[in-house]
């Protein structure tokens, strides 16, 4: 094999787990090129926005010292329950959330994306936007570089971080392609509001930032809603199953525009304009729908590896591809140190991920994906929850009968006793 | 609560989002004779958050669907629909497709 390199390392993908690993690697003073498709890091990325601090500082410690790198510190989170025109809501706040290295902040992608490569470039890492990778160079079925157009880059490690549509791990046959069940199709709408406005509409003060996860009134189509609030915008989403969408025969954007009838979106998106309109793929299969992790002379991090979890309470993805990434540069420097650039070497990555809250996640929470498919979860609990709600509180101008009486009269009548018992089982254990 | 706006179409939300198309390459190609002769379910039109898939209508069409990337907001939900394995994706050329700046 040719000893002439461009690059020790190449990356595919300037996103979060791609400059992980950059930012990681050039620290330790190994050369590491990005390659990125896009315009600028971040110019193709979309996500729901949310992102846990302790997961950054541990990259970048304090980085909240960096007015770019976030949005708002997450201190309040909603969970809401949609039916025909009713919503109930948990309200949690934690201003615990509000102390270094804060829990959880909000963030938009192209300028995050920006700010990450921006702190990787100081590191010593080379980004290159613009960028498309279309193959390998490969040697004796050894990854050891990539082609991007007429250019070949000679590199000893190739770590894909090109995202959910993982068309280079297909080539590097480390994963196949993706399956409708396993996969998400998510819309977001970013809308122009004042600070006042949203400060106002979310019950915030000052830097103090919301999530709000929104559970029904998605024609039955398992996923669910979102609201992130950031500095000046407000990010709304959907995410729908696409297996349950296509087999439905329901368009996308018109399940979007539905949602956005009911009347707790409505009140929330109220005299607000949109600014941008985006879209992008979610991984949900979990655990066991991840691709090969590493190969001869490859890692591969992220979504791209289908590192993204949806365990209902939790949502994770950036702060896998956060973690991913670091751990895959650490992994790759003692990799690159050892001479040895076969998957005998590159499994190094998969025993350090082994131990990371990463993989352990994955693993504790394999059933939710499965269980999630379930697409009473998303009708039948949100209505028979609003409407024992209702049934409290209305005022019929009769005498009341006990709470406790009133529940389970209710969900006797409605709730089909045997499927929620079932469920109930199978929520429990998947979480 | 105050009057609400009308929704925005398709077209409108798409317009709000920069794209620089690539005139002399296509990203995404489809062949019509593959859904013409297997797709019985049209997933991709279902399934696409742009619009970019729509049924053909009149005469002197060579498939049930037609297909325009102009639009494209590079999520490969055609890609993983697709049951025919009939949706070629590859990323634009660099510089060209999406540009997000507020997502």
């Amino acid at each position: 094999m040719s000893s002439d390199y461009d690059f020790d390392v190449a990356i595919i993908g300037a996103g979060p787990a791609g400059l992980a690993a950059a930012l990681t690697l050039a620290k330790a003073g190994v050369e590491t090129v990005v390659l990125e498709r896009g315009q600028f890091p971040g110019a193709k990325n979309v996500s729901g926005t949310g992102l846990y601090g302790p997961v950054l500082n541990n990259l970048i410690p304090n980085y909240w010292e960096d007015q770019e790198s976030f949005e708002r510190f997450l201190t309040t989170k909603k969970i809401t329950m949609l039916s025909d025109n009713k919503s109930m809501t948990i309200d949690v706040d934690i201003q615990d959330f509000k102390e270094p290295p804060y829990n959880g902040i909000t963030v938009l992608r192209p300028k995050f994306d920006r700010w990450l490569a921006k702190k990787a470039e100081e590191a010593g890492a080379m980004i290159l936007p613009d960028s498309v990778v279309d193959d390998f160079i490969w040697e004796d079925k050894q990854i050891c570089g990539v082609k991007s157009g007429e250019e070949e880059l000679r590199t000893k490690i190739v770590i894909i971080a090109e995202g959910s549509n993982h068309l280079l791990v297909e080539k590097a046959k480390l994963g196949h392609v993706p399956k409708p069940r396993h996969h998400a199709v998510g819309m977001k709408e970013t809308y122009e509001l004042s600070d006042e406005q949203m400060e106002q509409r979310f019950s915030l003060i000052g830097d103090e930032g919301c999530s709000n996860e929104i559970l029904g009134y998605t024609k039955g189509i398992p996923g669910g809603g979102f609201f992130y609030t950031n500095k000046n915008t407000l990010s709304f989403g959907l995410i729908l199953n696409l297996k349950s969408l296509t087999k439905k025969k329901l368009k996308a954007p018109e399940v979007m525009e539905h949602f956005k009838t009911h009347p707790y979106v409505q009140k929330l998106l109220q005299d607000a304009e949109m600014v941008e309109y985006s879209a992008h793929t979610i991984p949900e299969g979990g655990f066991k729908d991840m691709s090969k992790l590493f190969g001869n002379g490859v890692l591969v991090v992220g979504d791209a590896a289908g590192l993204v979890l949806n365990a209902g309470l939790y949502i994770e993805g950036m702060n896998f591809a956060l973690e991913s990434g670091r751990i895959a540069g650490e992994a790759t420097k003692l990799i690159l140190e050892s001479g040895d650039f076969s998957s005998e070497s590159t499994k190094i990555y998969l025993e350090k991920i082994k131990k990371s809250f990463v993989y352990q996640d994955m693993k504790t929470f394999k059933k939710a994906a499965k269980f999630l498919e379930n697409e009473r979860i998303f009708t039948h609990y949100p209505d028979l929850i609003t409407s024992l709600m209702d049934k409290l509180l209305r005022n019929s101008g009769k005498p009341r009968k006990r709470i406790v009486t009133t529940a389970i009269k209710h969900i006797l009548k409605e709730g089909k006793l045997l499927k929620l018992f079932k469920d109930a089982i199978g929520g429990l254990r998947s979480i | 609560m105050s009057e609400t706006k009308k929704p925005l179409t398709i077209e409108e939300k798409l317009a709000l989002t920069k794209f620089t198309t690539d005139q002399n390459y296509a990203h995404i190609t489809i062949k019509p004779e593959i859904c013409k002769a297997n797709c019985k379910t049209f997933d991709c039109v279902y399934g696409c958050p742009a619009d970019c898939y729509k049924f053909a209508e009149g005469e002197d069409i060579e498939g049930p669907v037609i297909f325009d990337y102009v639009a494209c907001l590079e999520c490969s939900s055609c890609r993983i629909v697709c049951p025919h394995g009939n949706v070629e994706w590859q990323y634009p050329k660099g510089g060209y497709g999406v540009e997000y700046k507020l997502s």
